[in-house]
């Protein structure tokens, strides 16, 4: 098999079993950045000399007998939202400068600590706000299957990683799909563990209510295994659950849907919703029943119809007050002479791209004096009334099945003139994150054109595991994802 | 209810966010499209609601207050872009009448 197909299992128990080394694995990743990134643009950063510290620590770990973990040798990427000592992390923004943080994330420790060995760190839409990583401060990322298209975002640097080939597995961050839909463009497995799974310590705050760490892998076991390294309690961070978890690679050999009950979204059918995301989905759901599981209607009056607005309420005004911190005072950028006042208002006028400004605005004017009920308020509560509504939805269903997003990977500049257009992208995922739930996309089938299309399963609180099972049943139906077929790919 | 340029630059000014005279047509614009948007939120009747039941969130767990020393002052102030001593130096604060 080809280093680029493979599963961070198979590299695992390669190098484990000396069939090649955590170096060796190492360098070819290197070798495919050099080779597709000039068309791709996936990376802010490569971590050479890190990486190739730790794929040789692990090497002589395995000489000398030791386990080095069950992510031995495995090349990561991360998003560059995450912290890494000494090495740059920028959040795709200018007003970071040349910041090299003094400690890693919890995450970065995890994966290290697991035999992992990090390769580089991601592009995205600057501060995760957007859904194209075109508003990287950095430049575009071109996705992997048609570099004229966007890969999604935010984390879309991340995808095209795995998708390209690169790693087989990289982490992201997903505040209202910034995981998922990335992943369902580049035809990638994407999970959004449940709010509280795994610690932010150290991934630099969007929204807090609604921000949490994940992965993209090819292979559902993949997935399994890195949330089993990932997805444990940290006292670092006080929204880390403390509940145990689960033993999620058990999930990962399922076959079959049985005795599971998947929820189609009644009012799904009024969604925008391209022809061939349409089409996709229902071949979906039989393949579910046709596994197995039996399938039933359900309701979620307001999440479809009412989430956008929502989110686009909480989401910047939690964003306006973490925003707050980058000051021109302690690290990054820093303009303005003549007082404190013009130091912060020069270094964030010069600092944040347009996106970021138009979030940081609009969450400050939702929370300013005379607006607060009118908006932010009310958004809290409809945003109790979407956690209400699936919650009750639960009661009565394992999953939810609906499209990750209402389209393939839409072209780039397609809608650089209307940012609330937009928006309407993430319809389907955000939900998710406003009620703290787990999510996850997996490559369904492909447009007419050629382009990857994902589902989505959304799970109840700490359904987790269910969603593993899912992904791997249908793995065995649909097959593992695929790599973009980037040595031919068509555009510039 | 049109957002006015003086909103704008209100808004701008409580965020520290200088914003250019030639930014403020499109973010007027933008304020219009968000708000007509969020306006929709008005046709649900949220009255029965509390927007904040902690009880549909998992209790947040508690730790001691105690200081840890993270052993990285030297490298955080590495980072200042202007620093005395062991203090990030910041310009003047008070305005002389």
């Amino acid at each position: 098999m080809h280093a680029r197909d493979m599963s961070a299992c198979d590299i695992s128990h390669g190098v484990r079993t000396k069939r090649f080394s955590a170096e060796e694995v190492f360098d070819a990743s290197l070798d495919r950045i050099r080779a597709f990134e000039p068309k791709i643009h996936a990376l802010l950063s490569v971590t050479e000399e890190r990486g190739r510290c730790t794929a040789r620590a692990v090497d002589d770990a395995v000489q000398e007998g030791r386990d080095p973990g069950p992510l031995c040798g495995v090349p990561v990427v991360l998003k560059d939202n995450m912290t890494t000592r000494g090495a740059p992390t920028t959040c795709g923004s200018k007003i970071l400068g040349s910041w090299k943080p003094p400690y890693d994330a919890t995450v970065v420790r995890l994966l290290e600590e697991a035999g992992s060995v990090i390769v580089g760190k991601a592009n995205m839409d600057e501060f995760a706000m957007g859904s194209s990583t075109e508003f990287s401060a950095f430049g575009p990322t071109a996705n992997p299957w048609d570099t004229d298209r966007v890969p999604g975002g935010s984390s879309g640097g991340s995808a095209a990683s795995v998708s390209a080939g690169y790693v087989p597995l990289a982490l992201g961050s997903d505040t209202g799909g910034s995981i998922r839909q990335p992943a369902s463009f580049c035809g990638l497995y994407g999970l959004k563990p449940t709010y509280g799974h795994v610690s932010r310590y150290g991934l630099v705050a969007f929204a807090s209510s609604l921000d949490q760490i994940g992965v993209f892998t090819r292979y559902a076991s993949d997935l399994a295994l890195a949330l089993s390294v990932i997805g444990v309690e940290d006292a670092k961070d006080m929204t880390s659950s403390r509940r145990a978890r689960p033993e999620y690679m058990s999930q990962a050999q399922s076959d079959d849907m049985r005795g599971m009950r998947i929820g189609l979204v009644a009012e799904l059918a009024k969604a925008p919703v391209d022809a061939d995301v349409r089409s996709v989905f229902d071949a979906t759901a039989k393949k579910c029943e046709q596994l197995g599981a039996e399938i039933r209607e359900v309701s979620l009056p307001t999440v479809l119809e009412y989430g956008v607005p929502c989110y686009y309420i909480l989401a910047p005004a939690e964003a306006s007050s973490n925003l707050a911190r980058f000051d021109g005072v302690r690290y990054g950028m820093s303009l303005g002479e003549d007082s404190l006042l013009d130091r912060y208002v020069e270094t964030r006028g010069a600092g944040f791209g347009d996106e970021v400004k138009r979030r940081i605005l609009t969450g400050t004017y939702v929370l300013s004096s005379g607006y607060y009920d009118a908006y932010y308020l009310v958004a809290q509560k409809v945003r109790r009334r979407i956690t209400m509504e699936f919650a009750k939805a639960f009661e009565g269903l394992d999953a939810i099945l609906l499209p990750t997003a209402p389209t393939p990977a839409f072209k780039k500049g397609e809608f650089s003139d209307d940012p609330i257009r937009m928006y309407m992208a993430d319809i389907f995922t955000l939900p998710v994150n406003l009620a703290g739930l787990p999510g996850l996309s997996l490559n369904a089938g492909f447009s007419r054109e050629g382009l990857p299309i994902g589902m989505q399963f959304i799970g109840p609180k700490w359904g987790d595991a269910t969603l593993l099972r899912l992904a791997s049943t249908l793995e065995r139906t649909f097959g593992p994802c695929r790599c973009a077929p980037v040595e031919e790919v068509k555009g510039a | 209810m049109a957002v006015t340029e003086r909103d704008v630059r209100h808004v701008a000014q409580l965020a520290r966010l200088e914003v250019k005279d030639a930014e403020l047509p499109s973010l007027m614009r933008h304020f219009d499209g968000i708000l007509a948007h969020f306006h929709r939120l008005n046709e649900l009747d949220l009255s029965e609601i509390d927007p904040f039941d902690a009880a549909a969130w998992e209790l947040t767990p508690w730790r001691a207050d105690e200081a840890v020393d993270a052993g990285i002052r030297d490298e955080a102030l590495r980072e200042a872009p202007e620093r005395k001593g062991d203090f990030f130096r910041v310009p003047r604060i008070l305005e002389e009448d």
